[in-house]
């Protein structure tokens, strides 16, 4: 587990999320990354039901479960500016007994499929972002492997991504943000990934790249 | 009277009163009893007050009749007290009649406990029974005891008598249903062994590891019948048995698993055919019924079955870079170029039939037992691990699995990692693994040995370690020369009295010590210079080295008899770039100088060239010198000049460091 970024890449102007998710990877193979097969990272929203809610009358909180193919037996549950849950796959049977206080919030799936590259100690992660039928965003992981401590490589990983996503390269995290000189793990990971979805969400339509 | 004590006695009056009248709920009423006037009352209506005087007197007379009744009493009872008293008294008080009784009864008492002591004492007085009429005549008492007893112990003899009538009865019904009772006996010992269950009106059993963790889909499962084709007329046969089993018919026979190597690849026809051997049936223990046997060996036949389905599904799935060829019972790889490595699952069947074909037998010689009952143990270990500790107990809520698998999910674990805790190697590669690692040590001794018989004068000893693993082996291997395997360099043996310590001389031997430990593919040898060099399976490399190691001892020997024969050496080097290239290795050469400085010996040995030995000689011995202006002095005539060579072959001597000791010897004159 190595340290992570998790970026939006906007679709190109004139073009489908399909054909900017091409250029992308034809990109990277030129930079003479190996294909190593496909990843998939999905959430699903649940909010409190409102019979726990009590009188007060506050608003349902959001809890998101989401699963990551890179750790194919671990589930993980989060609030939005809370704690993380990782968990074993049990957890989507016992969320089905725990219907009474979780809700499926409706047409809340939302997932990013595509292809994994390796660039020797690089793991570079193109997918596309789906809620429901339509392509919404496309999504960029890259993972560091040998490097744990956020602030350590946050400047090579920085310099790697301008390499092929060009003017297009995020800030850092906000995970990053915090504790610097943490340890990096698969929570944060997941986190990152439920920021963007909770920004693809908002955005109604897919976003054009332009120079705002 | 007098002196007899007074007797206490304790007296309560009835005072009942009479009853009037019971009442409806059973309350008494008592009659009150009569008050002092009323009785006088009823007294006075006795007295007849008609009669005159005389009935004044008889009147006196009534009432002091009555007093006198009561005063009589009275009287007897106070005789002595009151002597000389008139006799008529009135009542003195209502105790009175009753007192009397009993003064009469402790009279008469008194009375008879006199006459009882005298009797007692028998002088004046006895008891004389009373004769009766003549009894009739009764039974002699000994006869009634016997009577008595004849009674009791014919009724214990009846209690005896039924029960051993039971006995006899069980007996003979067990006797006539001989057959019926060894059916269940031998049902008995049948399920000490194995598992039973009735199903319906069978009774069926199991023979498969299932219950031990195999995951064979064979049901294995046999039969349980009776056998009744005995005639009971005739003589029941010895090996008779009344239980027969029925196994499964591609149970039937014997099976066993033949691991070969081969060095040369047969033809591609030759696939698919190898014969049966057939090995005799492994013997039964002599009290084992025949049922036994049988399902041991259909037992085994399933075991062997489950190892080669399991063998031949690994081949086919994994990839290895020489793939594996799956023919018939076959599986053929090549686990080193040029060396086949073949495992087959040879099951001969119980049929006449095949007996008759099965003459012509394979030489066993090349089937690796080791590898065989190794691929058993492999198995069962594999089934072990379904049912292990690891696995059991577990938590109700998680799936079956190594410990750490539990902890996969909830500390995120990718797939490296995962696939790190399960185990990746399957039967096959285990099995190649030890059969590439047999194959290589077998070759490795070969080699040694074959070595050490060529060539006599470097001896090569090879101790081979006894505990080793099945892919792991060493050998230390020496060479030396012969009689000179150990020289003290220097020995400090000091023995000092008050504590008798001795310290162990340490030797510097002249032997090269290798160490070296046969893999699965490779032969890492260890030089007692630390030295570590590493050699493929090609046993040519193998060879090479050992016959440089020997050239190079050949030198080194020199350097050490150089040293205790006092020569000095004047270079030394193991690999030397002047003379002809060898092919194997590098030569070494060393030159030593004699004490007074008049020779120097010079060795060249190489594995291949051999050894070349020359002597420099002083310039004054050489006869064929040209004379020359050069030296001015004679003195220059001692210093060494030219280089002879010495015949070695000629030489005295039963091995290089012999002769060179001996040359050295003949070289260093006498000081005396």
């Amino acid at each position: 587990m190595g340290v992570t970024c998790v970026s939006q890449m906007p679709v190109a102007e004139g073009k489908s999320v399909q054909q900017t998710v091409e250029l992308l990877t034809r990109k990277l193979e030129m930079l003479g990354a190996e294909k190593q097969g496909t990843f998939c990272v999905d959430c699903e929203t649940y909010h409190t039901a409102s019979s726990t809610l009590g009188s007060q009358g506050q608003a349902g909180k959001l809890m998101y479960v989401m699963h990551n193919s890179e750790y194919p037996l671990s589930c993980f549950a989060l609030f939005e500016n809370g704690p993380c849950l990782i968990a074993d796959t049990n957890f989507d049977v016992l969320m089905v007994k725990l219907k009474g206080f979780f809700q499926s919030a409706k047409a809340s799936k939302i997932e990013t499929r595509g292809t994994r590259y390796q660039y020797c100690d690089f793991l570079v992660k193109v997918g596309t972002v789906t809620m429901g039928p339509s392509a919404r965003g496309i999504s960029v992981e890259v993972e560091y492997g040998p490097c744990v401590v956020p602030s350590d490589c946050w400047s090579l990983l920085l310099e790697f991504l301008q390499s092929f996503l060009g003017s297009h390269t995020p800030g850092a995290p906000a995970v990053f943000g915090n504790r610097h000189d943490a340890v990096y793990g698969p929570a944060d990971t997941v986190v990152q990934y439920m920021e963007l979805f909770n920004k693809i969400r908002k955005q109604q339509q897919v976003p054009v790249a332009g120079i705002r | 009277m007098s002196g007899v004590r007074a007797v206490r006695i304790s007296i309560e009056s009835a005072c009942e009163k009479q009853v009037q009248e019971v009442g409806l709920d059973g309350t008494e009423t008592y009659l009150q009893p009569l008050s002092m006037s009323q009785n006088l009352a009823r007294l006075a209506q006795r007295i007849d007050f008609s009669q005159g005087s005389g009935s004044e007197e008889e009147e006196a007379a009534g009432p002091e009749g009555d007093a006198q009744d009561w005063a009589g009493a009275g009287s007897s009872a106070d005789q002595d007290d009151e002597e000389g008293l008139v006799k008529f008294q009135p009542s003195l008080w209502p105790w009175d009649s009753v007192r009397n009784n009993l003064r009469s009864a402790l009279t008469e008492m008194c009375v008879l406990y006199d006459v009882l002591s005298i009797v007692r004492d028998k002088k004046f007085m006895t008891l004389d029974p009373v004769s009766q009429d003549a009894v009739p005549p009764k039974q002699n008492p000994q006869t009634l005891q016997l009577i008595s007893k004849k009674k009791s112990l014919a009724g214990a003899a009846q209690i005896l008598l039924k029960g051993a009538e039971r006995l006899t009865k069980s007996v003979t019904e067990n006797q006539e249903n001989k057959l019926q009772r060894d059916f269940n006996s031998e049902l008995l010992r049948l399920r000490q062994h194995w598992k039973l269950r009735k199903v319906g009106d069978k009774i069926l059993g199991d023979l498969s590891y299932r219950s031990a963790g195999s995951l064979f889909p064979h049901h294995g499962t046999f039969e349980v019948i009776k056998n009744t084709d005995i005639d009971l007329d005739k003589k029941i046969p010895e090996d008779y048995c009344p239980l027969d089993v029925q196994i499964p018919s591609d149970l039937e026979g014997s099976a066993y698993i033949k691991v070969s190597i081969q060095k040369q690849a047969p033809d591609i026809g030759d696939l698919g055919t190898v014969n049966l051997f057939k090995r005799p049936l492994p013997k039964s223990k002599p009290g084992s019924p025949h049922w036994q046997t049988k399902l041991e060996a259909a037992q085994n036949v399933l075991l062997c079955k489950e190892i080669f389905a399991q063998l031949s599904r690994e081949a086919v799935q994994f990839k290895s870079q020489i793939p594996h060829i799956v023919v018939k019972n076959q599986i053929i790889s090549q686990p080193f170029p040029s060396l086949q490595l073949s495992i087959s699952l040879c099951h001969s069947s119980n049929d006449k039939k095949s007996q008759k074909s099965a003459t012509e037998k394979q030489s066993p010689e090349d089937h690796l037992y080791v590898l065989e009952h190794n691929l058993h143990l492999l198995m069962r270990e594999f089934h072990k691990q379904t049912l292990s500790s690891i696995t059991m107990p577990h938590p109700a809520s998680a799936p079956f699995g190594h410990k750490r698998m539990r902890l996969s999910g909830p500390q995120a674990f990718d797939k490296n990692e995962i696939n790190s805790l399960q185990s990746s190697e399957g039967l096959l590669e285990k099995i190649i693994k030890q059969a590439k690692h047999i194959f290589l040590r077998s070759r490795t001794a070969a080699t040694i040995d074959s070595l050490a018989s060529r060539i006599e004068d470097p001896q090569i000893q090879a101790h081979w370690s006894n505990i080793n693993d099945v892919y792991e082996s060493s050998v230390k291997v020496l060479i030396t020369s012969q009689g000179y395997e150990q020289i003290c360099k220097w020995a400090w043996i000091a023995i000092s009295f008050p504590l008798r310590t001795t310290f162990a001389a340490s030797h510097v031997s002249w032997s090269i010590q290798l160490q070296l430990n046969i893999g699965v593919e490779q032969i890492r040898v260890v030089h007692r210079d630390g030295r570590v060099i590493t050699l493929s399976h090609q046993e040519q490399e193998l060879q090479d080295f050992l016959l440089s190691q020997m050239s190079q001892h050949q030198v080194h020997a020199v350097q050490q008899l150089a040293k205790v024969m006092g020569w000095q050496v004047l270079s030394f080097s193991n690999h030397v770039g002047l003379g002809p290239i060898e092919s194997i290795g590098n030569a070494s050469a060393i030159t030593v100088a004699s004490p007074n400085g008049d020779y120097a010996i010079s060795v060249r040995n190489g594995p291949e060239s051999g050894s070349k030995i020359m002597v420099q000689f002083p310039r004054n011995q050489c006869k064929d010198l040209p004379k020359s202006d050069v030296l001015q002095d004679s003195k220059w005539n001692h210093l060494r000049g030219p280089f002879r060579e010495v015949q070695w072959n000629k030489m005295e001597g039963r091995n290089f460091v012999y002769k060179m000791e001996l040359l050295m010897s003949a070289l260093s004159p006498c000081l005396l």
